[in-house]
């Protein structure tokens, strides 16, 4: 899997996509607080602004059952009211996200005791490209794409077909999907996501200092990464997760027609429906037979 | 005519251009702050945004590795930008807002985004017409023809008992975009403000701070409304300005919204040339180099021919400058293409321009009688070594030399005798 061929960028102008994760399972466990995390999150946000007239920030929240726009920089309401004390940005941003975990939380079902549920990444991930699709249509002159997935919250490995069709239909639109996972291990997904769609994927090691992570490696716009070190990654993990289990594997059963992985040996595949386990003149005759008889 | 280019090129460059005493006033001012650094180049915004928080010193060598062996020509520009513009000696710092907005609760009464252009645009046009034909225009403008007479000093040259015409810089000033003439005017506005007894200083903070949101000086306002930057409000008690996108574009630099324009010219490979206006300035444009040739209500046709090209080419405009007209205001449908603009046409274009200038003259001297076949092979070596002889005949010994060597070969020439 090669990355994407880096393409010419004329302008700085860009429209940023971040994914913000309110996982509250993962929040309450973790040692950084979602507050202090958001302040330093909005701080960047406001530089990326600041920085050109035309550059647009669109913000998606991304809880463990649903996910929101919380923010469009480019919509009227955001900047027709400041109420004196706090700039329209964060009081609408923090408004609309009081509101979604309000609703998140209702959606909520049990969980497996133990267990911290992954926020739904896949859901975020593909409201970003549709958010940039209708940019990409809205005619030539639209700023240079690109998504950033703010994540802490472990891979959910039963996403790993939805964000797997993300990824590569961000690649296809060649817009990267930058990743800056905040938890404790790497989180694959997100590794994969960058490395494919040529991105960057950076692990914070202290997140005190965050909004100067955020504001050196995520600000760089896609004209200035062609002249810029950054962050490389060091190794991806490219394991995947069966679709029978949605567990992650290290080895496992790939049907040969339609490349659907398996944990365990079947007898039919579940996704095309290929009959496995005979020999290789069988399947040929019986596509014979077929043939002649349609 | 060069001096217009370099205004064109960058209204930032004035800025840099200030002596430090007062750059370093300007930053006191939040939005200046502001507006410079939407005004740099991509990776100069980056490198502020990074040290931003940054106390201590940072050293050059340091900032140097962060860019790849490719961008080191990149990072040199950005850099050298910043010490010019004291960015890296002086700290951005952010102060109050200064005036005061409008309250929120009379939003409802503005004007929308669309009308705000329109008028903008409106404004913008009728200006210009008036600045390039005052007898044409209906409308009127309260600018003070004192004011009109700085603007128009070096677009039109007004002879005796003659209708004023315009000069080649003027021609060229017609063919920028748009936001390349409002630099040349806002700049002639302000290098004229000492003479009105309004401070530069202030007036350059005041402009930067409307790319934001403001309200402010009653005279200056009012020129500016006749700009086209700004649109004033009246209320009841109070009035209220609100600034155009003009006024918002003054920021932005110079690459960003000329590409980000639409167009409404197509070029056609028969030399057709359609272009989708309305308005009554973009006609006068057109004409400057094509032949127009009927007028509907959304849609101008033309003709480039050799006469109006040739015509356009008197007038000190040059195929450079008309091809690169035709480029910035293509259609968006032709636009995609490439070339936009056929290259049949561009070429011609060329060519024909080329065609006026197949004759080039040379100052020059012409001796001939020599007293002898000597003097005469003396004087052409004499001119060959000023790299000045430009023709000989030396059968019948007449010699022509450039006129800045003729005293060399005269000299020489005293010394025979």
């Amino acid at each position: 899997m090669a990355s994407v061929p880096s393409k010419h960028y004329t302008d700085d102008i860009s429209l940023l996509v971040v994914t913000l994760d309110t996982n509250p399972f993962f929040w309450s466990t973790f040692s950084f607080h979602f507050s202090e995390f958001l302040s330093q999150v909005l701080a960047f946000l406001n530089s990326i602004l600041l920085l050109g007239q035309l550059n647009q920030v669109v913000v998606i929240a991304t809880g463990c059952n649903s996910c929101s726009y919380v923010y469009d920089s480019s919509s009227d309401r955001n900047h027709a009211s400041t109420n004196g004390t706090m700039p329209a940005i964060y009081s609408n941003l923090l408004h609309n996200l009081d509101e979604f975990v309000a609703k998140d939380q209702q959606l909520t079902t049990a969980h497996k005791p133990g267990t911290v549920p992954s926020s739904l990444l896949s859901g975020a991930l593909s409201m970003a490209l549709c958010y940039i699709q209708r940019a990409f249509r809205a005619g030539p002159m639209h700023p240079q794409p690109r998504i950033l997935c703010l994540h802490g919250s472990t891979d959910g490995p039963e996403q790993y077909v939805a964000i797997m069709n993300a990824i590569f239909s961000a690649q296809r639109s060649s817009v990267p999907v930058d990743s800056c996972y905040i938890g404790s291990n790497n989180s694959a997904f997100l590794q994969q996501a960058s490395y494919i769609t040529g991105g960057i994927y950076y692990r914070p090691p202290q997140l005190d200092g965050l909004f100067q992570y955020l504001s050196t490696v995520f600000a760089t716009d896609l004209h200035s990464r062609e002249y810029l070190r950054l962050p490389k990654s060091l190794g991806v993990d490219f394991r995947a997760s069966c679709f029978c289990h949605k567990q992650t594997i290290d080895m496992g059963y790939v049907c040969s027609v339609c490349l659907s992985i398996f944990c365990e040996h079947h007898d039919k595949c579940s996704t095309c429906s290929s009959v496995f386990g005979q020999t290789q003149s069988d399947v040929a005759s019986a596509d014979s037979r077929k043939r002649k008889a349609s | 005519m060069p001096e217009v280019r370099i205004i064109a090129k960058n209204f930032m460059d004035m800025v840099a251009s200030m002596p430090a005493m007062k750059l370093d006033k300007l930053y006191e001012n939040a939005f200046i702050c502001e507006a410079i650094l939407r005004s740099l180049p991509p990776l100069a915004k980056k490198y502020v945004l990074q040290l931003l928080h940054i106390d201590g010193p940072v050293s050059a060598k340091l900032l140097a590795e962060w860019v790849l062996p490719d961008g080191l020509s990149k990072h040199k520009v950005a850099v050298d930008r910043l010490v010019q513009l004291r960015v890296f000696v002086e700290a951005l710092d952010s102060g109050t807002l200064p005036r005061e907005s409008m309250p929120s609760n009379i939003t409802v009464r503005l004007p929308t985004l669309e009308d705000l252009e329109t008028y903008a645009l409106a404004q913008w046009e009728c200006f210009l017409l008036h600045l390039i034909s005052p007898s044409h225009v209906d409308k009127t403008l309260n600018i003070s023809s004192s004011l009109m007479k700085v603007f128009q000093r070096r677009l039109l040259s007004q002879r005796d008992r003659e209708a004023p015409k315009l000069t080649e810089s003027g021609f060229q000033f017609l063919l920028m975009d748009t936001n390349a003439q409002l630099w040349y005017i806002i700049r002639e506005y302000i290098s004229n403000s000492e003479e009105r007894g309004v401070d530069a200083g202030d007036l350059i903070s005041f402009m930067l701070e409307l790319s934001f949101h403001v309200i402010g000086e009653r005279n200056i306002i009012k020129d500016l409304a006749d700009l086209g930057l700004v649109k004033l409000q009246q209320g009841r008690k109070e009035s209220w300005f609100i600034p155009t996108k003009l006024a918002t574009n003054l920021s932005v630099s110079m690459t960003e919204s000329s590409s980000r324009k639409e167009g409404f010219i197509v070029v056609e490979t028969n030399f057709r040339v359609y272009a989708y206006s309305t308005s009554k300035l973009h006609c006068e444009i057109l004409r400057l180099f094509s032949r127009v040739e009927y007028q509907l209500p959304n849609l101008i046709v033309g003709a480039i021919t050799k006469e109006s090209l040739y015509n356009a080419f008197e007038n000190g405009i040059t195929a450079d400058q008309i091809v690169s007209f035709f480029r910035q205001n293509a259609h968006p449908r032709v636009a995609q293409r490439i070339p936009a603009v056929p290259e049949n046409v561009t070429d011609q274009i060329r060519l024909w321009e080329s065609d006026l200038n197949r004759v080039e003259m040379t100052e020059a001297y012409y001796y001939d009688e020599f007293p002898s076949r000597d003097v005469f092979e003396g004087a052409c070596d004499c001119a060959r070594e000023w790299n000045g002889l430009l023709w000989e005949d030396s059968k019948k010994m007449h010699l022509v030399v450039k006129s800045e060597v003729h005293p060399y070969v005269r000299d020489f020439l005293r010394r025979q005798k």
